[in-house]
């Protein structure tokens, strides 16, 4: 790695005795200082209070329904049964939560690895892409709880550590195909005129890759991150109903939501399906985040808007 | 000054003055849909000159360009360089180079490792394409950019750069199409201008293609002119105008007259 900075003052050639001003870039940066703060305020605000305004009227029209039908608590459960519930059981909840968010988090992260590299693959060969695209988007459409159990006997009877490995597989295979199929749409919709560009300095097909197509995919592969990371949760929690060893330990938020259910502890259902989309959010923003530091130099979707 | 000397020295193999340097033999172009693009195209370019093909929208003269380059096969007749194929003589002697229509920048690379690509891609050691790719960017007068990134520079700075990585390479002979036809008329003239004394300096021998008369004019050493579609060469226009030439030139009576002589020759087909 060079260090940016490291300051080197080159002599200029020539060009600039022509009288052709070498822009100097500082002045074109946007000035903040300029802004007034109460504008800036403004901004925040409306940043903020849409979303929390829209939280609002759906707790207040959810506490107007369940008052208004005198609903039963055993029927349908209540913010307040929710926040109760979240109470009575915050160390579980935690537990179920860290444990979910490991499967998934592993699941997601061998989605990247196989998705990826089966993507690279495909964008080599037309033929290959043939063999194996039509195929790879059966991972999302098997319905799970099918292959769920086969996992957990073949996984078993195996020579693996088994552990936490079948969760983290039925994640895997519901998380893979969005990246699958946004790492091909990047590493195949290159320019044209950049191709002919590294042909015209006799590239090889590694430097191709390389140099143009997995740096022009970055930003669909993010995307198709950012897609996966729910299904990767979906995946766990899924796996978790069917492979889980119970409690929330190993478990996760997937044992929880499941007794819960068949216990009749609507109050905790309610917190732990929250937890499960808390985390998700949590992760997307995450994501969020990570695309926009690592694409901020260069593309449009990382750039703040120019007012 | 000096660095662009540097550049031309370290070039490995020079053609002699008055060498052919590409040589196009009857070629002919015709797409798999039937459409015919280039018809009989003959052609002669010799070290030291800067030759531009000029001709209407959609005549075939990129496409042309693109065969001399090697980037597409011809139908008919045959193209070489230094009485090689293109392909080889681009892998064999690393003295081509190609300015396209847009910049064709990688917007993820600094302007600086943009103008390092070409290196980078015949693994040239980190710390010479370094030093290589700051004299070329020196040369187009663009030092003070060299870790911008493509999109917050103006078009014609990009297309500077463009330039400056083809002046990396340290060419032979430089293929540019239409590289200024999306600029305004003013960077356009301004980098006319730039684009005379970089090629003094380089010692290039340049094929260019444009559909601007006048820019075709100042250029060059030679026009040919281009009928429109199936193209042929309708008309050679030698100019003789002696180098270094001033932007002034462009109102004087012999420039007009050559332009006119081109004009004629394109309007009459």
């Amino acid at each position: 790695m060079r260090s940016p900075k490291r300051e080197v003052r080159y002599g200029r050639g020539n060009a600039s005795d022509e009288g052709d001003p070498v822009l100097s870039w500082e002045e074109d940066q946007p000035d903040t200082s300029l802004v007034p703060a109460q504008s800036r305020v403004r901004t925040m605000l409306e940043n903020v209070l849409p979303p929390v305004a829209g939280l609002a009227v759906l707790i207040g029209a959810w506490i107007a329904v369940i008052r208004w039908q005198h609903t039963s608590p055993l029927i349908a459960p209540s913010p307040g049964d929710v926040v109760n519930g979240f109470r009575d059981n915050a160390g579980d909840l935690l537990t179920a939560v860290w444990s979910t968010f490991q499967d998934a988090a592993l699941g997601l992260a061998l989605s990247i690895v196989v998705g990826v590299l089966l993507a690279v693959v495909m964008s080599q060969s037309k033929l290959l892409e043939r063999a194996i695209y039509p195929y790879s988007s059966l991972a999302q459409t098997v319905p799970i709880f099918a292959i769920a159990p086969l996992i957990g006997t073949i996984v078993g009877n195996s020579q693996l550590p088994v552990g936490h490995l079948p969760i983290v597989l039925v994640s895997f295979i519901i998380a893979v195909f969005p990246i699958i199929a946004n790492s091909i749409l990047g590493l195949t919709s290159v320019d044209p005129s950049h191709r002919n560009l590294f042909k015209m300095y006799n590239a090889s097909r590694l430097q191709e890759l390389l140099f143009l197509r997995v740096p022009f995919a970055v930003p669909y592969i993010l995307t198709g991150v950012r897609v996966s990371s729910g299904l990767a949760i979906i995946g766990a929690i899924v796996g978790e109903v069917y492979l889980g060893n119970g409690g929330p330990q190993d478990g996760g938020l997937g044992y929880e939501t499941w007794t819960a259910g068949t216990q009749g502890q609507w109050g905790l259902l309610g917190a732990s399906a929250l937890s499960a989309g808390l985390l998700g959010v949590g992760v997307f923003i995450a994501l969020g985040a990570l695309n926009t530091v690592v694409l901020r130099r260069w593309h449009e979707s990382a750039l703040r808007p120019e007012s | 000054m000096f660095a662009a000397m540097d550049i031309a020295a370290g070039s490995v193999k020079r053609a002699q003055p008055g060498e052919v340097l590409v040589t196009a033999d009857g070629v002919g172009k015709a797409y798999a849909n039937g459409t015919i693009a280039l018809r009989h195209v003959s052609f002669e370019v010799k070290q030291g000159e800067f030759v531009t093909i000029v001709g209407p929208s959609g005549c075939g003269k990129s496409t042309l360009l693109r065969l001399v380059a090697g980037l597409g096969s011809v139908s008919a007749g045959s193209v070489s360089i230094c009485g090689l194929p293109p392909e080889r003589a681009r892998r064999e002697c690393h003295d081509m180079a190609f300015v396209f229509q847009d910049a064709t920048l990688l917007p993820w690379r600094t302007v600086l490792r943009n103008v390092e690509l070409p290196l980078q891609l015949s693994k040239v050691a980190p710390a010479e394409r370094r030093a290589r790719a700051v004299q070329a960017l020196a040369t187009v007068g663009l030092t003070d950019v060299l870790r911008e990134y493509p999109r917050q520079l103006s078009g014609g700075m990009k297309m500077r750069v463009s330039i400056a990585r083809a002046l990396a390479t340290q060419p032979e002979l430089l293929l540019m199409d239409e590289p200024f036809a999306a600029l305004d008329e003013l960077t356009r003239s301004r980098l006319n201008v730039e684009l005379l004394r970089i090629v003094a300096l380089a010692g290039w021998t340049v094929l260019f293609v444009t559909h601007n008369v006048f820019e075709a004019v100042f250029l060059s050493s030679r026009v040919l002119v281009m009928s429109r579609r199936p193209g042929r060469i309708v008309a050679e226009v030698p100019v003789d105008l002696p180098y270094p030439r001033d932007p002034a030139i462009r109102t004087s009576l012999d420039f007009n007259m050559i332009v006119s002589k081109v004009t004629a020759a394109l309007s009459e087909e």
